[in-house]
Protein backbone atom coordinates (compact mmCIF):
# COMPACT_ATOMS: atom_id res chain seq x y z
CA UNK A 1 0.00 0.00 0.00
CA UNK A 2 1.65 2.81 -1.11
CA UNK A 3 -1.31 5.38 -0.64
CA UNK A 4 -0.27 6.63 2.99
CA UNK A 5 3.67 7.65 1.55
CA UNK A 6 2.14 9.65 -1.43
CA UNK A 7 -0.65 11.38 1.23
CA UNK A 8 2.61 12.24 3.35
CA UNK A 9 4.05 14.07 0.63
CA UNK A 10 1.26 15.61 -0.40
CA UNK A 11 0.50 16.83 2.82
CA UNK A 12 4.03 18.65 2.23
CA UNK A 13 4.51 19.43 -1.38
CA UNK A 14 1.89 21.35 -3.02
CA UNK A 15 1.81 18.33 -5.99
CA UNK A 16 -1.57 16.56 -7.54
CA UNK A 17 -2.79 13.22 -6.58
CA UNK A 18 -1.48 11.78 -9.75
CA UNK A 19 1.89 13.58 -9.21
CA UNK A 20 2.20 11.66 -6.09
CA UNK A 21 1.09 8.19 -7.04
CA UNK A 22 3.42 8.61 -9.86
CA UNK A 23 6.57 9.54 -7.35
CA UNK A 24 5.97 6.55 -4.70
CA UNK A 25 5.05 4.35 -7.74
CA UNK A 26 8.32 2.62 -8.04
CA UNK A 27 8.77 1.90 -4.28
CA UNK A 28 8.35 -1.10 -2.75
CA UNK A 29 6.63 -2.82 -0.02
CA UNK A 30 7.46 -4.75 2.94
CA UNK A 31 6.18 -6.81 6.03
CA UNK A 32 7.97 -7.86 8.86
CA UNK A 33 6.41 -9.89 11.60
CA UNK A 34 6.88 -8.50 15.23
CA UNK A 35 10.40 -9.58 16.68
CA UNK A 36 11.97 -10.27 12.90
CA UNK A 37 14.81 -7.42 12.52
CA UNK A 38 14.96 -5.09 9.71
CA UNK A 39 18.36 -4.33 10.05
CA UNK A 40 21.96 -5.77 11.80
CA UNK A 41 24.53 -3.86 13.62
CA UNK A 42 27.49 -3.96 10.70
CA UNK A 43 24.55 -4.18 7.67
CA UNK A 44 25.32 -2.47 4.57
CA UNK A 45 22.43 -1.97 3.46
CA UNK A 46 20.99 1.81 1.26
CA UNK A 47 17.52 1.69 2.17
CA UNK A 48 15.40 3.95 4.66
CA UNK A 49 11.80 3.21 5.95
CA UNK A 50 8.38 4.51 6.01
CA UNK A 51 6.28 2.84 8.40
CA UNK A 52 3.12 2.31 6.77
CA UNK A 53 1.76 0.25 9.87
CA UNK A 54 3.30 -0.81 12.73
CA UNK A 55 5.50 -0.21 15.01
CA UNK A 56 9.75 0.02 14.36
CA UNK A 57 13.19 0.15 16.87
CA UNK A 58 16.23 1.78 16.27
CA UNK A 59 19.08 0.95 19.03
CA UNK A 60 22.57 -0.20 20.01
CA UNK A 61 23.58 -2.64 22.10
CA UNK A 62 26.55 -1.86 24.64
CA UNK A 63 28.87 -4.41 25.93
CA UNK A 64 27.46 -5.40 28.92
CA UNK A 65 24.71 -6.73 26.45
CA UNK A 66 22.10 -3.76 27.03
CA UNK A 67 19.68 -2.07 24.67
CA UNK A 68 19.81 1.30 24.15
CA UNK A 69 16.94 2.47 22.01
CA UNK A 70 17.50 5.93 19.58
CA UNK A 71 14.29 6.18 18.13
CA UNK A 72 11.00 4.62 17.96
CA UNK A 73 8.99 4.68 14.26
CA UNK A 74 5.29 4.13 14.61
CA UNK A 75 2.68 4.85 11.73
CA UNK A 76 3.99 7.71 9.56
CA UNK A 77 6.92 7.94 10.84
CA UNK A 78 10.34 7.58 8.18
CA UNK A 79 13.56 5.77 10.41
CA UNK A 80 17.02 6.05 8.51
CA UNK A 81 20.45 4.48 9.62
CA UNK A 82 22.40 6.58 8.29
CA UNK A 83 25.94 5.05 8.58
CA UNK A 84 24.22 2.27 6.33
CA UNK A 85 22.15 4.37 4.11
CA UNK A 86 24.16 6.90 3.06
CA UNK A 87 27.32 6.80 3.76
CA UNK A 88 28.71 2.94 2.99
CA UNK A 89 29.31 1.86 5.78
CA UNK A 90 28.17 -0.46 8.17
CA UNK A 91 25.55 0.03 10.15
CA UNK A 92 25.78 1.17 14.00
CA UNK A 93 22.83 0.46 14.99
CA UNK A 94 19.98 -2.33 15.09
CA UNK A 95 16.45 -1.72 13.66
CA UNK A 96 13.24 -4.42 14.43
CA UNK A 97 9.65 -4.60 14.30
CA UNK A 98 7.86 -4.71 17.63
CA UNK A 99 4.67 -4.91 15.94
CA UNK A 100 3.87 -6.81 13.04
CA UNK A 101 4.99 -4.22 10.26
CA UNK A 102 4.39 -2.86 7.08
CA UNK A 103 7.04 -0.32 5.39
CA UNK A 104 7.56 1.75 2.01
CA UNK A 105 11.24 1.27 1.23
CA UNK A 106 12.92 4.22 0.17
CA UNK A 107 16.36 3.39 -1.76
CA UNK A 108 18.84 5.96 -1.58
CA UNK A 109 18.34 7.22 -5.20
CA UNK A 110 14.42 7.85 -4.54
CA UNK A 111 14.84 11.46 -3.94
CA UNK A 112 16.99 12.43 -6.75
CA UNK A 113 14.93 9.93 -9.34
CA UNK A 114 11.73 11.68 -9.08
CA UNK A 115 12.71 15.43 -8.90
CA UNK A 116 11.86 15.40 -12.76
CA UNK A 117 8.02 14.59 -11.71
CA UNK A 118 8.57 16.25 -8.38
CA UNK A 119 10.93 19.64 -8.47
CA UNK A 120 10.23 20.22 -4.90
CA UNK A 121 11.15 17.21 -3.70
CA UNK A 122 14.96 17.95 -3.02
CA UNK A 123 13.58 20.56 -1.02
CA UNK A 124 11.40 18.59 1.46
CA UNK A 125 14.21 16.30 1.88
CA UNK A 126 16.29 19.03 2.96
CA UNK A 127 13.45 20.07 5.20
CA UNK A 128 13.05 16.56 6.91
CA UNK A 129 16.80 16.48 7.36
CA UNK A 130 16.66 19.71 9.16
CA UNK A 131 13.68 18.67 11.40
CA UNK A 132 15.52 15.11 12.21
CA UNK A 133 18.55 17.14 13.08
CA UNK A 134 15.97 19.85 15.38
CA UNK A 135 14.40 16.34 17.02
CA UNK A 136 18.03 15.12 17.91
CA UNK A 137 18.68 18.55 19.47
CA UNK A 138 16.14 18.66 21.54
CA UNK A 139 16.69 14.72 22.29
CA UNK A 140 20.42 15.40 23.24
CA UNK A 141 19.38 17.93 25.35
CA UNK A 142 16.78 16.40 27.20
CA UNK A 143 19.11 13.22 28.08
CA UNK A 144 21.55 16.31 29.36
CA UNK A 145 19.76 18.00 31.14
CA UNK A 146 15.96 16.74 32.03
CA UNK A 147 14.47 14.96 34.76
CA UNK A 148 13.39 11.87 34.78
CA UNK A 149 9.57 13.51 34.96
CA UNK A 150 10.50 15.91 32.52
CA UNK A 151 11.83 13.49 29.89
CA UNK A 152 8.76 10.94 30.44
CA UNK A 153 6.40 13.88 29.88
CA UNK A 154 7.90 15.02 26.91
CA UNK A 155 8.04 11.15 25.58
CA UNK A 156 3.76 10.87 26.05
CA UNK A 157 3.40 14.25 24.13
CA UNK A 158 5.27 13.23 21.30
CA UNK A 159 4.49 9.37 21.44
CA UNK A 160 1.21 9.35 22.91
CA UNK A 161 -0.25 5.93 22.53
CA UNK A 162 3.22 3.88 22.94
CA UNK A 163 2.32 4.02 26.44
CA UNK A 164 -0.48 1.31 25.33
CA UNK A 165 2.29 -0.45 22.72
CA UNK A 166 5.85 -1.28 24.29
CA UNK A 167 6.74 -2.46 28.06
CA UNK A 168 8.30 0.22 30.24
CA UNK A 169 11.29 -1.10 29.95
CA UNK A 170 11.64 0.12 26.94
CA UNK A 171 10.04 3.38 27.25
CA UNK A 172 13.11 3.72 30.01
CA UNK A 173 15.58 2.85 27.75
CA UNK A 174 14.80 5.36 25.38
CA UNK A 175 14.43 7.98 27.81
CA UNK A 176 17.70 7.18 29.37
CA UNK A 177 16.57 6.15 32.85
CA UNK A 178 16.19 2.78 34.74
CA UNK A 179 12.40 0.74 34.97
CA UNK A 180 13.16 1.42 38.29
CA UNK A 181 13.22 5.22 38.01
CA UNK A 182 9.86 5.55 35.42
CA UNK A 183 7.97 3.36 37.76
CA UNK A 184 8.64 5.58 40.36
CA UNK A 185 8.05 8.90 37.84
CA UNK A 186 4.59 6.86 37.65
CA UNK A 187 3.66 6.34 40.73
CA UNK A 188 4.50 10.33 41.42
CA UNK A 189 2.13 11.20 38.64
CA UNK A 190 -0.88 9.08 39.68
CA UNK A 191 -0.50 10.41 43.60
CA UNK A 192 -0.82 13.91 41.97
CA UNK A 193 -3.63 13.08 39.37
CA UNK A 194 -5.00 10.28 40.70
CA UNK A 195 -9.15 11.40 41.97
CA UNK B 1 -47.11 -16.37 19.25
CA UNK B 2 -43.89 -16.71 19.90
CA UNK B 3 -41.40 -17.83 17.73
CA UNK B 4 -37.95 -19.77 17.84
CA UNK B 5 -34.88 -18.15 18.23
CA UNK B 6 -33.19 -19.66 14.48
CA UNK B 7 -29.39 -20.58 14.65
CA UNK B 8 -27.80 -18.00 12.34
CA UNK B 9 -24.35 -19.79 12.30
CA UNK B 10 -22.08 -22.46 14.37
CA UNK B 11 -18.70 -21.09 14.56
CA UNK B 12 -15.33 -22.88 14.51
CA UNK B 13 -13.08 -21.31 17.05
CA UNK B 14 -10.52 -18.69 15.32
CA UNK B 15 -6.71 -19.36 15.04
CA UNK B 16 -5.53 -18.55 18.64
CA UNK B 17 -3.39 -15.94 19.77
CA UNK B 18 -1.54 -15.13 22.91
CA UNK B 19 -2.50 -12.76 25.33
CA UNK B 20 -0.11 -11.90 27.76
CA UNK B 21 1.78 -15.58 27.78
CA UNK B 22 -0.41 -17.00 30.12
CA UNK B 23 -3.98 -17.30 28.17
CA UNK B 24 -4.01 -18.88 24.45
CA UNK B 25 -7.20 -17.79 23.05
CA UNK B 26 -9.40 -18.06 20.35
CA UNK B 27 -11.14 -14.39 19.83
CA UNK B 28 -14.59 -15.33 18.73
CA UNK B 29 -15.47 -11.51 17.96
CA UNK B 30 -14.85 -8.77 17.30
CA UNK B 31 -12.02 -9.93 14.82
CA UNK B 32 -12.69 -13.71 14.68
CA UNK B 33 -15.97 -12.78 12.88
CA UNK B 34 -18.04 -9.77 12.23
CA UNK B 35 -21.16 -11.06 14.27
CA UNK B 36 -23.17 -7.96 16.28
CA UNK B 37 -23.35 -9.64 20.04
CA UNK B 38 -23.63 -5.83 21.90
CA UNK B 39 -23.65 -5.37 24.04
CA UNK B 40 -20.85 -8.25 24.43
CA UNK B 41 -18.12 -6.27 22.85
CA UNK B 42 -15.12 -9.11 22.79
CA UNK B 43 -14.91 -12.55 23.35
CA UNK B 44 -11.62 -14.77 24.50
CA UNK B 45 -12.07 -18.07 24.56
CA UNK B 46 -9.15 -20.09 26.33
CA UNK B 47 -10.01 -23.58 24.91
CA UNK B 48 -8.59 -26.42 27.05
CA UNK B 49 -5.06 -26.27 27.18
CA UNK B 50 -2.54 -28.05 29.44
CA UNK B 51 0.17 -25.74 30.68
CA UNK B 52 3.50 -26.72 32.40
CA UNK B 53 4.85 -25.70 35.81
CA UNK B 54 6.27 -23.09 36.02
CA UNK B 55 7.69 -20.77 39.07
CA UNK B 56 6.88 -17.78 37.62
CA UNK B 57 3.43 -17.32 36.91
CA UNK B 58 2.54 -16.20 33.50
CA UNK B 59 -0.10 -13.65 32.72
CA UNK B 60 -1.32 -10.25 31.92
CA UNK B 61 0.89 -7.18 33.16
CA UNK B 62 -0.76 -3.89 34.30
CA UNK B 63 -2.88 -2.46 31.60
CA UNK B 64 -5.41 -0.24 31.89
CA UNK B 65 -9.31 -0.25 31.02
CA UNK B 66 -11.80 2.56 30.52
CA UNK B 67 -15.95 2.66 29.30
CA UNK B 68 -17.07 -1.06 29.60
CA UNK B 69 -16.40 -4.26 31.91
CA UNK B 70 -14.54 -7.10 32.01
CA UNK B 71 -15.95 -10.76 32.88
CA UNK B 72 -13.80 -13.57 33.26
CA UNK B 73 -15.46 -16.82 33.73
CA UNK B 74 -13.05 -20.50 34.83
CA UNK B 75 -13.68 -23.81 33.79
CA UNK B 76 -10.26 -25.35 34.29
CA UNK B 77 -7.11 -23.77 36.38
CA UNK B 78 -7.20 -20.56 38.67
CA UNK B 79 -6.22 -16.51 37.56
CA UNK B 80 -5.29 -14.24 40.58
CA UNK B 81 -6.27 -10.51 40.07
CA UNK B 82 -5.06 -7.51 41.02
CA UNK B 83 -6.13 -4.01 40.52
CA UNK B 84 -5.42 0.01 41.05
CA UNK B 85 -8.63 -0.05 42.75
CA UNK B 86 -7.22 -1.79 45.94
CA UNK B 87 -9.44 -5.07 44.76
CA UNK B 88 -8.11 -8.65 44.16
CA UNK B 89 -8.69 -12.17 43.88
CA UNK B 90 -8.76 -15.69 43.17
CA UNK B 91 -11.17 -16.97 40.10
CA UNK B 92 -10.99 -21.08 40.36
CA UNK B 93 -13.60 -23.45 38.42
CA UNK B 94 -16.70 -22.37 37.79
CA UNK B 95 -16.01 -18.64 39.47
CA UNK B 96 -17.09 -15.33 38.16
CA UNK B 97 -15.24 -12.26 38.31
CA UNK B 98 -16.87 -9.48 36.87
CA UNK B 99 -14.93 -6.05 36.72
CA UNK B 100 -16.67 -2.62 35.84
CA UNK B 101 -13.28 -0.57 34.42
CA UNK B 102 -16.15 2.54 33.93
CA UNK B 103 -13.85 5.90 34.18
CA UNK B 104 -10.54 3.65 34.33
CA UNK B 105 -8.85 1.04 36.41
CA UNK B 106 -5.48 -0.45 35.75
CA UNK B 107 -5.44 -4.11 36.40
CA UNK B 108 -3.19 -7.47 36.04
CA UNK B 109 -3.93 -11.38 35.61
CA UNK B 110 -1.89 -14.30 36.44
CA UNK B 111 -2.18 -17.40 36.45
CA UNK B 112 -2.38 -18.20 40.73
CA UNK B 113 0.65 -19.03 42.55
CA UNK B 114 -0.29 -22.97 43.04
CA UNK B 115 -1.95 -23.71 40.14
CA UNK B 116 1.59 -22.70 38.32
CA UNK B 117 3.95 -24.02 40.46
CA UNK B 118 1.76 -27.44 39.62
CA UNK B 119 0.61 -27.00 35.93
CA UNK B 120 -2.23 -28.10 34.47
CA UNK B 121 -5.52 -28.13 32.19
CA UNK B 122 -6.44 -24.66 32.19
CA UNK B 123 -10.01 -22.71 30.77
CA UNK B 124 -11.62 -19.65 30.48
CA UNK B 125 -13.83 -17.12 28.51
CA UNK B 126 -12.96 -13.39 28.54
CA UNK B 127 -15.70 -11.04 27.61
CA UNK B 128 -16.07 -7.29 27.17
CA UNK B 129 -19.18 -6.00 28.16
CA UNK B 130 -19.88 -2.48 26.33
CA UNK B 131 -21.39 0.29 28.75
CA UNK B 132 -23.65 2.51 27.98
CA UNK B 133 -22.81 5.81 27.22
CA UNK B 134 -24.15 7.43 30.34
CA UNK B 135 -22.41 4.84 32.56
CA UNK B 136 -19.04 4.65 30.76
CA UNK B 137 -17.23 7.53 33.37
CA UNK B 138 -19.01 6.06 36.48
CA UNK B 139 -16.77 4.33 39.04
CA UNK B 140 -14.83 1.25 39.08
CA UNK B 141 -16.63 -1.52 40.76
CA UNK B 142 -15.74 -5.37 41.02
CA UNK B 143 -17.87 -8.19 41.85
CA UNK B 144 -16.36 -11.73 42.62
CA UNK B 145 -18.72 -14.73 42.97
CA UNK B 146 -18.01 -18.17 43.79
CA UNK B 147 -19.29 -21.11 41.72
CA UNK B 148 -21.01 -22.01 45.24
CA UNK B 149 -22.83 -18.85 45.36
CA UNK B 150 -23.75 -18.72 42.44
CA UNK B 151 -28.08 -18.75 42.35
CA UNK B 152 -28.91 -21.94 40.23
CA UNK B 153 -31.97 -23.75 38.52
CA UNK B 154 -32.01 -27.22 39.10
CA UNK B 155 -33.31 -29.36 35.60
CA UNK B 156 -35.53 -31.96 36.54
CA UNK B 157 -34.90 -35.48 37.44
CA UNK B 158 -31.36 -34.19 38.18
CA UNK B 159 -30.25 -33.66 34.66
CA UNK B 160 -28.24 -30.50 35.38
CA UNK B 161 -28.43 -26.95 36.29
CA UNK B 162 -28.57 -23.55 34.95
CA UNK B 163 -26.44 -21.27 36.81
CA UNK B 164 -27.47 -17.81 37.05
CA UNK B 165 -24.01 -15.73 36.32
CA UNK B 166 -26.59 -12.39 35.20
CA UNK B 167 -30.03 -11.60 34.51
CA UNK B 168 -32.92 -14.02 35.52
CA UNK B 169 -33.76 -17.56 34.34
CA UNK B 170 -37.23 -19.02 35.37
CA UNK B 171 -37.76 -16.79 38.46
CA UNK B 172 -33.64 -17.33 38.95
CA UNK B 173 -32.31 -13.73 39.79
CA UNK B 174 -28.61 -14.26 38.63
CA UNK B 175 -25.68 -12.90 41.12
CA UNK B 176 -24.31 -9.50 39.23
CA UNK B 177 -25.97 -6.43 39.12
CA UNK B 178 -25.43 -5.12 35.41
CA UNK B 179 -26.23 -2.21 33.19
CA UNK B 180 -28.02 -2.80 30.85
CA UNK B 181 -30.16 -6.02 30.42
CA UNK B 182 -27.93 -9.25 29.98
CA UNK B 183 -28.25 -12.58 30.42
CA UNK B 184 -25.26 -14.80 31.58
CA UNK B 185 -25.75 -18.22 32.41
CA UNK B 186 -23.31 -21.84 32.75
CA UNK B 187 -26.05 -24.32 31.27
CA UNK B 188 -24.24 -27.92 32.99
CA UNK B 189 -26.45 -30.22 31.38
CA UNK B 190 -26.13 -34.36 31.64
CA UNK B 191 -26.27 -36.37 28.72
CA UNK B 192 -29.70 -36.18 27.44
CA UNK B 193 -30.76 -33.28 29.54
CA UNK B 194 -33.09 -31.05 27.67
CA UNK B 195 -33.44 -27.58 28.75
CA UNK B 196 -35.15 -23.97 26.96
CA UNK B 197 -34.68 -20.69 26.88
CA UNK B 198 -36.50 -17.58 26.08
CA UNK B 199 -35.00 -14.34 24.89
CA UNK B 200 -36.28 -11.30 22.96
CA UNK B 201 -35.98 -11.40 19.64
CA UNK B 202 -33.54 -8.10 19.56
CA UNK B 203 -31.43 -9.77 22.02
CA UNK B 204 -28.05 -10.72 20.55
CA UNK B 205 -27.76 -14.11 20.99
CA UNK B 206 -24.61 -16.65 21.63
CA UNK B 207 -23.62 -19.85 22.75
CA UNK B 208 -20.42 -21.57 23.75
CA UNK B 209 -20.19 -24.99 24.33
CA UNK B 210 -17.10 -25.46 26.69
CA UNK B 211 -17.83 -29.05 27.52
CA UNK B 212 -19.59 -31.76 25.42
CA UNK B 213 -21.64 -31.50 22.64
CA UNK B 214 -25.50 -30.46 22.29
CA UNK B 215 -28.40 -30.11 19.31
CA UNK B 216 -30.27 -26.56 19.49
CA UNK B 217 -33.53 -26.32 18.19
CA UNK B 218 -33.83 -30.06 17.22
CA UNK B 219 -31.81 -29.84 14.34
CA UNK B 220 -28.54 -27.81 14.47
CA UNK B 221 -25.05 -29.96 16.29
CA UNK B 222 -22.06 -28.03 17.63
CA UNK B 223 -19.25 -29.83 19.31
CA UNK B 224 -16.63 -28.83 22.08
CA UNK B 225 -15.18 -24.86 21.33
CA UNK B 226 -17.88 -24.44 19.05
CA UNK B 227 -20.09 -21.05 18.95
CA UNK B 228 -23.34 -21.21 18.30
CA UNK B 229 -25.06 -17.51 16.88
CA UNK B 230 -28.18 -16.64 16.60
CA UNK B 231 -30.47 -14.98 14.70
CA UNK B 232 -32.88 -12.04 15.88
CA UNK B 233 -36.30 -13.27 14.50
CA UNK B 234 -37.60 -15.01 17.39
CA UNK B 235 -37.78 -15.81 21.05
CA UNK B 236 -37.28 -19.57 22.20
CA UNK B 237 -34.24 -22.07 22.05
CA UNK B 238 -34.32 -25.37 22.63
CA UNK B 239 -31.24 -27.12 23.98
CA UNK B 240 -30.39 -30.99 23.76
CA UNK B 241 -27.34 -32.13 25.65
CA UNK B 242 -25.68 -35.22 23.57
CA UNK B 243 -23.33 -35.82 26.44
CA UNK B 244 -22.24 -34.41 29.94
CA UNK B 245 -21.81 -30.60 28.50
CA UNK B 246 -21.27 -27.45 29.79
CA UNK B 247 -22.57 -24.30 27.45
CA UNK B 248 -22.05 -20.61 28.17
CA UNK B 249 -24.92 -19.08 27.37
CA UNK B 250 -24.94 -15.06 26.50
CA UNK B 251 -28.23 -12.62 25.24
CA UNK B 252 -28.28 -9.03 25.82
CA UNK B 253 -30.06 -6.01 24.46
CA UNK B 254 -27.73 -4.20 22.04
CA UNK B 255 -26.28 -0.83 22.62
CA UNK B 256 -27.13 1.18 19.86
CA UNK B 257 -24.65 3.79 20.36
CA UNK B 258 -21.49 4.86 18.03
CA UNK B 259 -18.38 3.11 19.38
CA UNK B 260 -14.46 4.19 19.46
CA UNK B 261 -12.02 1.53 20.04
CA UNK B 262 -8.61 1.60 21.06
CA UNK B 263 -6.59 -1.24 22.38
CA UNK B 264 -7.93 -1.04 25.89
CA UNK B 265 -10.48 1.25 25.87
CA UNK B 266 -14.00 1.61 24.57
CA UNK B 267 -15.78 4.98 23.93
CA UNK B 268 -18.02 6.19 21.68
CA UNK B 269 -15.81 9.03 20.27
CA UNK B 270 -12.29 9.42 18.75
CA UNK B 271 -12.15 12.42 21.00
CA UNK B 272 -12.66 10.21 24.29
CA UNK B 273 -10.57 7.82 23.13
CA UNK B 274 -8.01 10.28 22.85
CA UNK B 275 -8.65 11.77 26.42
CA UNK B 276 -8.42 8.61 27.39
CA UNK B 277 -4.97 7.80 26.31
CA UNK B 278 -4.04 10.91 28.04
CA UNK B 279 -5.80 10.54 31.21
CA UNK B 280 -3.63 6.97 31.59
CA UNK B 281 -0.19 8.64 30.72
CA UNK B 282 -0.79 10.99 33.39
CA UNK B 283 -1.65 8.64 35.82
CA UNK B 284 -5.40 9.61 35.93
CA UNK B 285 -5.63 5.90 36.60
CA UNK B 286 -4.00 5.59 39.77
CA UNK B 287 -0.75 2.90 40.01
CA UNK B 288 -0.57 -0.36 40.33
CA UNK B 289 2.63 -2.21 40.49
CA UNK B 290 4.10 -5.06 38.22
Amino acid sequence: MLDKFANYLKERLAITDEQAMQAVSCLNIKKYKKGQKVLNAGDLRSDAFFVNSGLLRCFSIDEKGKEHIIQFAPENWMLTERDSSVFNMPSAFYIDAIEDTEVVVIKKDFFPGIKNIVPEILELNILMLHNSIRFMQKRINMLLSASAEERYLNFINLYPNLTLRVPQWMIASYLGITPESLSRVRKDLANKHFR
Amino acid sequence: MKKVKQVAAVLNPPAPHMVGNGFRVHNFFPSGYKINMSPFFMLDYNAKIEFAARQQPRGVGVHPHRGFETVTIAYHGAVAHHDSAGNSGVIYPGDVQWMTAASGILHKEYHEEEFSKKGGLFQMVQLWVNLPAKHKMSAPKYQGIKQSDLQKFALPNDMGSIEVIAGNYKDNAGSVSTFSPIEMYNARLKRGAETDFDFPAYFNTGFIVIEGSIVVNGKENAATDQMVYFANDGELIELTALENSIILVLSGAPINEPIASYGPFLMNKPEEIQQAIADYNEGKFGYLAD
